[in-house]
């Protein structure tokens, strides 16, 4: 919260002193949302089978006079009515950016994605998850950083400095979904003696060539993930943020109407047991079918994990089978439909995501995610009563 | 689980910008007078339309599409393209999404080429992802509009075939009629009939002809203006499609040329910073 109000101070500085050339930008959104859960909790604490929320996020952008150089500011605020831990602010970026052709340097909280995949981006691992935005998102907070990047005709050269770590948000014991036992909040363990101050390192090369396109990366620090122990004091699953050293290599090679993905990950550590993990698969789409605008896509990816049953997470010899429809319309509706089978287990989860333009300024999605054959799979069981409809509408601006 | 919002299909512009290659097509009458054949003389105009646009180095532009169902109800899309010409292969194009708000910021990158399949990439502000996709969508609409992406692709004179039908005039222009037959994979049409202004070389119409043969789309091009003593673009695009009665316009504004742009301009990395 201490670094929150330095950024707060520093970003009503910077918007209000003289001497920007540019004009002041501003994009966002502000959304309603609400999910209704098909059965009760399995916990007495916990919200009942309804919650809504409201969020905000807006993005302020200056540029500094030349073109160059500008500074990006979002903040992002949720509300939620069920959940204490929900309710939160972050600031997804807070960043001084100065552009050259051959060089690029981003300063400040940023945010960066690696990865092909569709299921599951094992090489992603700058910015940590803002999990309790929900299972089916992909929301991350926003990461201190000095990120270089050093374009040339060989390929893009990327060195993260990350002087900072962030703990992943959890669900509060009153929050959906949640595990049997609740997290123990703020009260996080770590590998390194310096904590959340652990200096972290990362190098990525990208580059396309032809119809492939290649990302090599590695990060030495503390992994996003934590490991979570139980604490017998308070009956608590209390988060231990241990140090990883990760190698990741990241292909997509597109042809026509394939697209062949590959997300590979060697992960290395005194406190794990030093493992691969991989994402592969492929998406095919068939182009105005029937004569229609519409295009349908189908998604298959197979998840793995070397450690197996003692993965740290549940997809570690799974399989994702989606289809992705994209009517092409003037409201741009698309969905997507798809089903995660463990192949150990046979735990499965279902998902459908749907996206509809109303009017001009609004947009609606539908989301819905039910578990089934869980008993197998302890980590997965823990959701069995949690299956949620859930809409949203935003408003951008 | 399954991050779907990756995935999220949105509508990509890739080379509208290019359209302005084929606005400003333009011809060498002598050339045409020495062709034997009616396809000898159609590919003769289709050359020297290519040839008179050479040399624009790079333009910048602002368009506005303005979408009518058969109701007339409306929706409205405004972007912003820029395009480098690269000798000797397709132009490189960037167009960045100002409207609708929900995708404000996204930003699609286009290698066009020739012979070899496009390369295409998609930049999705909100997760900061660039994703390479497939280009062989080449007869999807583009953002819903009744233009499709091959209408307003890059165009090269090895896209098609060619065959000079005869002479006309439209709107009191004395005009060429010929007729093109897509020469690349997955075109949705069998050809194009287009109108070309005799004197100035650019296109006033062009017919669409469907896979069946039929007539789907008729596309008008007005308010043309000349740039730097040579180049011709058209300020207005009228697309209508015959079959479904729905229509879209496409204007332009603000054409710059020679701005300076670079190939360091046209990467994946600049497809995120440009605003």
């Amino acid at each position: 919260m201490r670094m929150m109000r330095f950024y707060s101070t520093a970003c009503l500085l910077l918007f209000t002193s003289p001497g920007f050339a540019d004009e002041l930008e501003l994009r966002g959104n502000v959304a309603l949302q609400t999910e209704l859960y098909t059965a009760n909790s399995d916990h007495r604490e916990a919200m009942q089978r309804s919650n809504a929320s409201v969020s905000g996020e807006v993005e302020f952008y200056k540029g500094l006079g030349d073109g160059d150089r500008n500074i990006v500011v979002t903040p992002f605020l949720r509300i939620d009515q069920g959940d204490r831990e929900r309710t939160h602010f972050d600031f997804r970026e807070f960043l001084y950016q100065q552009n050259s052709d051959n060089w690029e340097l981003r300063l400040g909280l940023g945010k960066v994605f690696w990865g092909v995949a569709e299921s599951r981006n094992v090489v992603d691992i700058i910015n940590q998850t803002d999990a309790v935005e929900g299972i089916t998102t992909n929301e991350k907070l926003g990461q201190p950083m000095v990120h270089l990047t050093r374009l040339t005709e060989k390929g893009d050269f990327e060195l993260f400095v990350m002087p900072g770590f962030r703990e992943r948000t959890l669900t509060g014991s009153d929050g959906r979904p949640r595990p049997v036992l609740p997290f123990a909040l703020g009260n996080a363990t770590y590998e390194d003696s310096s904590e959340e101050s652990h200096v972290d390192f990362a190098l990525r090369y990208t580059n396309a060539i032809e119809e492939w396109d290649i990302g090599i990366s590695v990060f030495q620090g503390t992994s996003r993930d934590p490991l979570f122990r139980f604490n017998q004091a308070d009956l608590t699953l209390r988060p231990f943020y241990y140090q990883v050293q990760q190698f990741g290599l990241d292909l997509q090679a597109t042809l026509e109407s394939w697209l062949l993905k590959l997300e590979l990950i060697q992960r290395n550590g005194d406190e794990i047991e030093n493992h691969a993990e991989a994402v592969a698969g492929f998406e095919y789409s068939f182009y105005s079918v029937l004569e229609t605008d519409t295009d349908i896509g189908i998604v298959a990816e197979y998840l793995y994990d070397e450690m197996g049953e003692d993965a740290y997470h549940p997809l570690q010899n799974d399989i994702l089978v989606g289809i992705r429809f994209a009517l092409n319309d003037e409201q741009s509706t698309d969905a997507l439909i798809g089903v995660i089978s463990d192949l150990d287990g046979g735990a499965q989860t279902f998902s459908i995501e749907a996206n509809r333009r109303i009017g001009s300024e609004f947009k609606l999605t539908l989301d819905a995610v039910l578990w089934t054959n869980t008993s197998d799979d302890e980590q997965l069981d823990a959701l069995r009563n949690e299956d949620y409809v859930s809409a949203t509408v935003a408003w951008f601006f | 689980m399954i991050s779907i919002a990756d995935g999220k299909t949105i509508p990509t512009s890739h080379k509208l910008a290019s359209m302005l290659l084929l606005s400003a097509s333009t011809l060498v009458a002598s050339t045409v007078a020495f062709a034997q054949t009616a396809e000898e003389k159609g590919l003769a105009i289709a050359v020297e339309m290519d040839q008179r646009n050479e040399g624009f180095v790079d333009t910048t532009s602002k368009m506005k599409m303005i979408l009518r169902n058969r109701a007339g109800n409306e929706s409205t899309r405004t972007m912003r393209s820029m395009v480098l010409e690269v000798n000797g292969d397709g132009d490189k194009s960037m167009t960045i999404f100002d409207e609708p708000a929900d995708v404000k910021g996204t930003a699609s990158l286009t290698f066009s080429h020739s012979t070899k399949p496009d390369e295409q990439w998609l930049y999705l502000p909100a997760l900061k992802r660039v994703k390479r996709i497939s280009s062989k969508n080449k007869s999807g609409p583009f953002m819903g509009s009744e233009f499709a992406f091959e209408d307003i692709s890059s165009q090269e004179v090895d896209k098609y075939t060619y065959k000079f039908i005869g002479e006309d005039t439209f709107n009191g222009r004395d005009v060429f009629v010929v007729e093109s037959y897509p020469a690349y994979k997955n075109s949705g049409y069998t050809r194009l009939v287009s109108m070309i202004d005799k004197e100035e070389y650019y296109p006033h119409r062009i017919e669409y002809y469907d896979r069946k043969g039929a007539l789907l789309k008729i596309l008008v091009q007005s308010d043309h203006q000349k740039y730097l003593d040579k180049y011709w673009r058209a300020g207005t695009m009228e697309m209508t499609n015959e079959q479904t009665g729905k229509s879209t316009t496409l204007s332009w504004d603000n054409y710059e040329f020679k701005t300076g742009l670079s190939k360091a301009d046209f990467s994946s990395k600049a497809l995120k910073r440009f605003r």
